[in-house]
This record gives structure tokens, sequence and C-alpha cells, in this order.
């Protein structure tokens, strides 16, 4: 089971996209892009409208991918939290989606990547948001 | 896109830091370097995801032996410019602004301190220039293809540190390598955390400003599909073709490049080097030994002055 689920593209009148983190290189590990793009029918629908996914808070997630000449599509993709037009987003709240996006993602893209070998690198780190051992 | 259009010191390193911050233009990017003493020039190096504060405790010792002691930021670290997209990194070009400071300067009978991504920038900056390097000194880094070593074909804890997204999140936002990172690879933590981090930390005090942190993991080549396999493929076939007199310092507790793999290696590729001489220190040695690595390194060029004068 994930508290992390893919959706449709949510209602965003009165929205905006809340940057969070970008990555420029989503197939450094081409296993991450082929997860993406298998994730999110990107072969198809290509540049034509970002992903979205329910993250453990409510908030809805866009994944807008970015094509790069030259190199395979997703090249990198950029996270934005949906939020409200006019307010600022909680930290903790992002801190603790991006957590579980992240948990989800290494999930999903599978052998030999795994949520434990993950948490345990958030542990050895101390990021608020790893599990305890 | 680029940060800071000209960083400040940071307050932890005020203290012990006093050298004359001074600028210049590399490859249309601002870096900072210092530049103290007066003498044949000695090089130093850093890698991820230090600057030259690394060097604080052997800076003075090597300008008193009689060296002129120059300390370059690498492009992304330190008080240098930070460009926030990876694809203005690349290792070439990292080499290329260090051949541009080098030439901007007209440097000669170099005496080049590598560590870390010093090695590799540094290293083909010898090999292309070696009518301005006299000497080497290298500690923990590499210089050859496959493999690096067995910590970085885990994936746990270094390849998920920079895996797509993580890195952003795990070395970016929460800034893992800068702080904590180092913190792990040094011998005495409780000394470096009272006078040393906060110094790496603030240098990188914002997440688009750590973005190197992630970025140079992922150029140390991992199997054949590696972007700098060549390079590192004619580095290794340049430096087995050197007679360049060299002095190899590990740090006894290294764990990330450990001694018995890396310092022989290059003790075969370079028979004629002195040592390896091995001090305290894991992968950032000098945090553990910086006085007792710049008198190796005076003495070693003492001894090569002695021999080029009787010749």
């Amino acid at each position: 089971m994930t508290d992390v689920n893919v959706v449709e593209k949510p209602d965003l009148r009165g929205k905006r996209l809340s940057f969070a983190l970008a990555e420029d290189r989503v197939g450094h590990y081409p296993e991450f892009r082929e997860f993406f793009a298998r994730t999110f029918d990107l072969d198809r629908r290509g540049l034509t409208e970002p992903g979205f996914l329910r993250a453990p808070s409510g908030l809805t997630y866009a994944l807008i991918f970015i094509g790069r000449s030259g190199e395979a599509f997703p090249s990198g993709v950029e996270l934005h939290a949906i939020v409200d037009a006019l307010e600022p987003i909680a930290e903790e709240t992002l801190d603790r989606d991006l957590w579980a996006i992240l948990r989800w993602m290494i999930g999903g893209v599978g052998n030999p990547w795994t949520v434990e070998d993950f948490d345990r690198t958030g542990r050895l780190y101390r990021l608020p948001g790893a599990p305890a051992a | 896109m680029t940060l800071f259009a000209r960083n400040p010191l940071p307050d932890a390193a005020r203290a012990q830091w006093p050298y004359t911050p001074r600028f210049t233009s590399v490859n249309g990017w601002r870096m900072h370097y210092v530049d103290e003493g007066q003498g044949d020039p000695i090089v130093l190096l850093h890698g991820n995801p230090t600057w030259g504060f690394l060097y604080r405790d052997m800076i003075r010792p090597l300008v008193r032996s009689g060296r002129r002691v120059i300390v370059p930021d690498m492009i992304g670290f330190g008080l240098s410019e930070k460009p926030t997209t990876e694809h203005a990194h690349s290792l070439d070009g990292h080499a290329a602004n260090l051949t541009a400071l080098m030439r901007q300067l007209d440097l000669t009978r170099i005496a080049l301190v590598c560590h870390d991504w010093g090695g590799p920038t540094g290293l083909s900056f010898a090999m292309s220039n070696p009518g301005r390097v006299r000497a080497l000194t290298i500690m923990s880094t590499w210089a050859w293809p496959l493999p690096p070593a067995e910590f970085h074909t885990r994936i746990f804890p270094w390849r998920m540190m920079h895996a797509p997204l993580v890195g952003p999140y795990l070395l970016g936002k929460h800034r893992a390598l800068a702080g904590r990172g180092v913190y792990l690879s040094v011998v005495d933590r409780e000394k470096f955390a009272r006078t040393a981090q906060a110094a790496y930390e603030e240098a990188l005090p914002d997440s688009m400003s750590r973005l190197l942190t992630w970025v140079w993991p992922r150029w140390i080549p991992l199997d054949e599909t590696a972007r700098a396999l060549e390079r590192f493929q004619w580095l290794e076939r340049e430096l087995s073709q050197s007679k360049l007199p060299t002095l190899i310092i590990w740090g006894r507790e290294d764990e990330v490049f450990d001694a018995a793999t890396f310092s022989k290696r290059f003790k075969q590729l370079l028979p004629h080097a002195e040592g390896p001489l091995l001090v305290t220190g894991r992968h950032f040695l000098q945090e553990d030994s910086g006085p007792e690595i710049a008198d190796l390194i005076k003495h070693f060029l003492n001894r090569l002055d002695t021999k080029e004068n009787s010749q």
C-alpha cells in the first residue's frame, strides 16, 4: 500500500503551482526515466500535460516533465505543489509530502532500489521524514 | 542562471580565514581564489563539497616555507559562482576552469596538490599542461575509469544519495553532504563540528547553491556508459607515462577511497612516487592532519629543490 496516488488533472482555478523540487537529469539511472514514462504514459502523452499525484497531506502535486534536444524524454522533471493561489505552503507539510513521493518513486522503480535503502539513507543523514529503524 | 553576485565569507570561517579574496573570470564564471606568499607556486585543489577552507591549516606553514600558495574555489563551491543548472558542469569544463586560472596567473613550476575531485580536474590540467607543472601531491582521489570504489557501486548510501529527485531533495533541500556527510568522513568529529562544519554549510546556504554536491557524484564512472569514461581512460594512460615527481599521502581511516586500494593503485601508476605516507584522517584528511600534511609537502618540495640545485 502507498499513501501517494496518481490522480487526474485537478481543477486549477484559484490555485498556483508552488515550486518544490527540480531534477535536471532524470535518466542518470535510466530505470527512473522508464518509471516516469510508464507511470504517466509519457510515450503517448509527451509534453501535452503534467502528471499529477495526491500526497499524504491531501495536496496534489504536478510533475512537469522537461524535454531536452538530443536526449530521451523526459530528460528532467519539476515537482510543484498545487496550493491556494495567495497562500504560502507549510514547509513541514511540503517536506513530509516530498519524502512520501520520493519513497513512492523508489518503490515504483523497484529492484535493486528499495524503500528500505531509501529509509536507511534518510536515517543516516538524519532527515526528519525518515522513519525510525 | 547563477546565484549570488558576490558570496560573502561565511561567518563561521572568518576567524580562520584571514586571506584576501581574489576573483577572476574563467570560462565566463566568476572564480574565487587566494594567492599568498612568494616563491614557486603550490596550488591546493579541493573537491566535493568543500572549498579552499579545507586547506586553512596548510596555507600559512607553506607560505612560511618560502612558497606562493594559490587556493581556488571550484566553480559551484565556496565563494565562487554557483551555476544552478546541472548542464553547466562537466569534468572537462572544471579542468578548463583551472587551466584558465593557471594561465591567467601565468604560473609555472607548479606543485599541484589534489584531493577528491581536485584529483581528476587537477591531474587533467597537469597532464595537458606539463610545461607548467613541477610536482604532484595526491590525496584521497582516483584517476582511472572503472571501478571507482566498492563504496560508489552500492545503492546504500552512495547511489541513493544522488538518484534522480533524491539528490536535489537530500543534498539540496537538506544539505546532507555539506553537513553530515563531511562530518561522517573525518576522524575527530567533535572538533570538526565545533570548528569547521558551519563554514562548509554556510558556503552553500540555499538548496540550489548546493547543486554541484549531487551533480559531481553523477560524474563518477560506474559502467561503460559513463560520460567521463574516455577522459578517465586518457588520464590513466597519461599518468602511467608521467615522470613528474609525486608524493602520495592518504588517510589511514579513509573509507571512501581506502588506502589499501587507491594509494596502492596510484603507486602502481606512478612507481617513482614517494609514499604512500599515511596520516590520521578519513576522506577529508586535511581536517585531521592539515599541519602534518603541510609539513610532508614542505619537506618533499625542499628535497626536490636540493636535487635540482645539485644537478
